[in-house]
């Protein structure tokens, strides 16, 4: 593929030895690279029972396809493993500039099995791959380790670090990886898969050039999508009224929508921008995914979060590597009274839902405070805060007391025990090394199964499968489940798929209860949702993008101009669902069987919300999903 | 006098996708360069230090064809 670098490096960190792999084309053809790359890499060299915090297990950094030949929104790292939260295939994808860094040094991934008897980092740049020694580095957060070990290797090329931080080091069980000081790569374990490695960091400083079939095109497409991005403009002052907005939308039947639509979002406000709209609208699970909005203050907990408050504390604005959007931001906290820290990147809304009005908590602040503890411990705020919710609702109805959680009085709202949860979470001290490995097996220990939220292991993302009947198909069928990002109506009705696709039914305007129905026309929604996703990660593109639409984003056109292919959107439709296909065989493989896994009965609406958007809502999931 | 080529920025244009960033293999731009209307308070590339060789990769990989190569001479 005229795209990629056509090798891999390979790390044994016991033994302290590299080698390089060429990777056939024919790889790439059937499964481009990212996502795609290391499932068929992990599929074939991951033995079957593997324990994931063992020698065996594999943890992959993977490029991708289109990354650095000037294709914009094409510049994810997605790391790859057997998950120890799932017992089945793991990753977790993260923007930043840490992904053209890996081509850069001559490789489409980069792949570390093994267990170094000390704690290491790897070092790679044009001529030299080195494992060097960590202990100074060891015990740091992730972003004072990754400020050390820039300096420690200037002078050149600026280096660019994927690093884990305590939380990983304690390999807890929901830890990420992180670069761009906080920037995480969160979900499936994967920080604790390369704590249990004692692998601290990984430091890349090459200058390859990254090839492209015609670089022209690519350009030409980047610049019309660079000037469609430049010419969004919002009128100033309207973040205050998204909450309202979010009214009307609960209210609404689904519809398509136009592609732009989340890019005029998320370039205002970022991701933040969903928070009101989430709380009022049922996308946004409240108290632990237990509340309407009537039982939780739900405007006034919206109003808490008006992104327009959060823009006012934003320095700057933060772009990942080859995006015009540019959805993140880096944010003054020192008016936080209770933050040590001055800065924080902007919290997505996952984040902000998680630690906000999942845990009924209007006090931006800390949830602003949280952000950065997580990021530089290297902690998933999904997980995390689907956690942390659990235990107070057991605290709230006695199945936890006092003692057991270490004096901390966890009620609804209570922020201050929030904070202080989540530091005894990431230092494994006393009860919070109860939760540091995730709420399922918290449950295990202390019970209140019926309010431990997780699919197949893993906490679900922040949007409420009773709102979107067919996110509870992917959160269930997806082989890292829990992930809210694979497909969701909204998304489908904003990409305009049956543009490319033959077999895609176009999206419609409809009731929101037919998506409750197992039909094959959700079938075939749910398959080009995925289908696409894949596609998207095994080019390196964002989610974003993804959500901007065929029209807007050209990721066929882009893949033609960048490989020096000609196929048709078919054809790579077919790429994305053997991408997802060898991630089901790698579940298959390792014995963890897709069929067992179930979303919690609170979020197939067993029993129904008594109030708001989502009353009286039960999905048929298990019928949707069934795998006979 | 010796002539040396450095990048000179357009930004009218500049997205801050920072892909001349990554590009330059000597470290020599940043994204550090705030913006002057403010409203998305995006940083813009420039030149953070003396090590440009004049290699123009910058402005090869700019997409939105935001930088020109600019002579210049050594005391300017």
């Amino acid at each position: 593929m005229k795209s990629c670098m056509g090798k891999v490096l390979k790390v044994d960190l016991t033994a302290g030895t590299t080698a390089v792999e060429k990777i056939p084309d024919e790889v790439y053809e059937a499964v481009l690279s990212g996502k795609g790359l290391g499932a068929w890499y992990l599929y074939k060299n991951i033995p079957a029972g593997a324990d994931p915090l063992g020698p065996d297990n594999i943890l992959g950094f993977c490029s991708g396809a289109l990354t650095g030949t000037g294709t914009f929104m094409a510049g994810r790292w997605t790391v790859v493993c057997k998950s120890p939260l799932t017992g089945g295939w793991g990753d977790a994808n993260c923007g930043g500039v840490f992904s053209p860094a890996i081509k850069q040094c001559g490789y489409d991934a980069i792949f570390i099995s093994g267990i170094s008897d000390k704690p290491v980092y790897l070092y790679c740049n044009n001529s030299k791959v080195e494992i060097r020694d960590a202990s100074k580095y060891w015990g740091l957060d992730a972003t004072e380790a990754e400020n050390r070990l820039r300096e420690d290797n200037s002078g050149g090329k600026i280096p660019r670090i994927a690093v884990i931080g305590q939380a990983g080091e304690n390999v807890s069980l929901i830890s990420g990886i992180c670069n761009e000081g906080g920037r995480i790569a969160a979900r499936s374990g994967v920080g604790a898969v390369m704590g249990s490695k004692r692998l601290k960091a990984v430091v890349l400083a090459g200058s390859r050039p990254i090839p492209c079939a015609d670089p022209d095109a690519v350009k030409a497409l980047s610049k019309e999508l660079g000037r469609k991005v430049n010419n969004i403009k919002i009128p100033k002052g309207l973040g205050g009224a998204i909450w309202a907005a979010g009214i009307g939308m609960g209210k609404m039947p689904a519809m398509p929508l136009d592609g732009s639509m989340t890019s005029i979002l998320f370039r205002e406000w970022g991701t933040p921008s969903n928070t009101p709209l989430a709380i009022t609208s049922g996308d946004g699970p409240l108290k632990n995914w237990g509340a309407g909005p009537g039982e939780v203050h739900g405007i006034k907990l919206a109003m808490a979060y008006n992104p327009e408050k959060i823009n006012k504390t934003e320095e700057a604005k933060y772009h990942c590597y080859s995006c015009p959007l540019g959805c993140g931001g880096r944010l003054d906290i020192t008016g936080v009274p209770y933050s040590e820290f001055y800065e924080t990147h902007k919290p997505e809304y996952e984040t902000l839902q998680a630690f906000g009005p999942l845990c009924v908590n209007g006090d931006l602040g800390s949830v602003l405070y949280l952000n950065e503890i997580l990021n530089r411990a290297g902690m998933d705020s999904i997980s995390a805060g689907n956690t942390v919710a659990w235990a107070i609702e057991c605290y709230e109805n006695g199945i936890l007391t006092k003692e057991q959680t270490d004096g901390l009085e966890l009620k609804w709202g209570n922020y201050e025990a929030e904070i202080e949860l989540i530091r005894k979470m990431i230092a494994r001290e006393g009860f919070g090394n109860d939760l540091a490995d995730g709420v399922k097996r918290a449950s295990d220990k202390y019970g209140g199964k019926e309010y431990a939220m997780h699919v197949g292991g893993q906490e679900p993302g922040m949007h409420d499968t009773r709102n979107d009947p067919q996110l509870g198909i992917h959160m269930v069928a997806e082989p890292a489940p829990g992930k809210h990002t694979i497909g969701m109506a909204i998304q489908y009705g904003a990409m305009s798929l049956c543009d490319i696709c033959s077999w895609a039914p176009p999206a419609t305007i409809h009731s929101k209860k037919d998506d409750l129905e197992a039909t094959e026309e959700m079938a075939l929604i749910s398959k080009a949702n995925a289908c696409y996703s894949m596609l998207m990660d095994g080019m390196g593109s964002c989610y974003y993008a993804e959500m901007m639409g065929v029209h807007m984003y050209k990721a066929i056109e882009y893949i033609n101009a960048a490989a020096g292919w000609n196929y048709d959107g078919d054809h790579y439709m077919e790429v994305g669902a053997r991408i997802q296909t060898l991630r089901q065989l790698f579940n298959v493989k390792h014995g963890y069987e897709p069929s067992k896994v179930k979303l919690p009965k609170r979020m197939q609406g067993m029993p129904p919300l008594r109030t708001g958007p989502l009353k009286g809502v039960t999905l048929k999931n298990e019928e949707q999903v069934a795998t006979d | 006098m010796t002539a040396k080529k450095i990048p000179s920025f357009h930004y009218k244009n500049c997205v801050s996708c920072s892909i001349c960033v990554q590009a330059c293999p000597v470290g020599a731009l940043d994204l550090t360069r705030p913006g002057k209307s403010g409203r998305y308070r995006n940083l813009f590339p420039e030149l953070v230090n003396e090590r440009c060789i004049g290699c123009a990769l910058c402005a090869k990989s700019c997409p939105m064809e935001c930088i020109n190569m600019q002579a210049v001479y050594e005391g300017e």
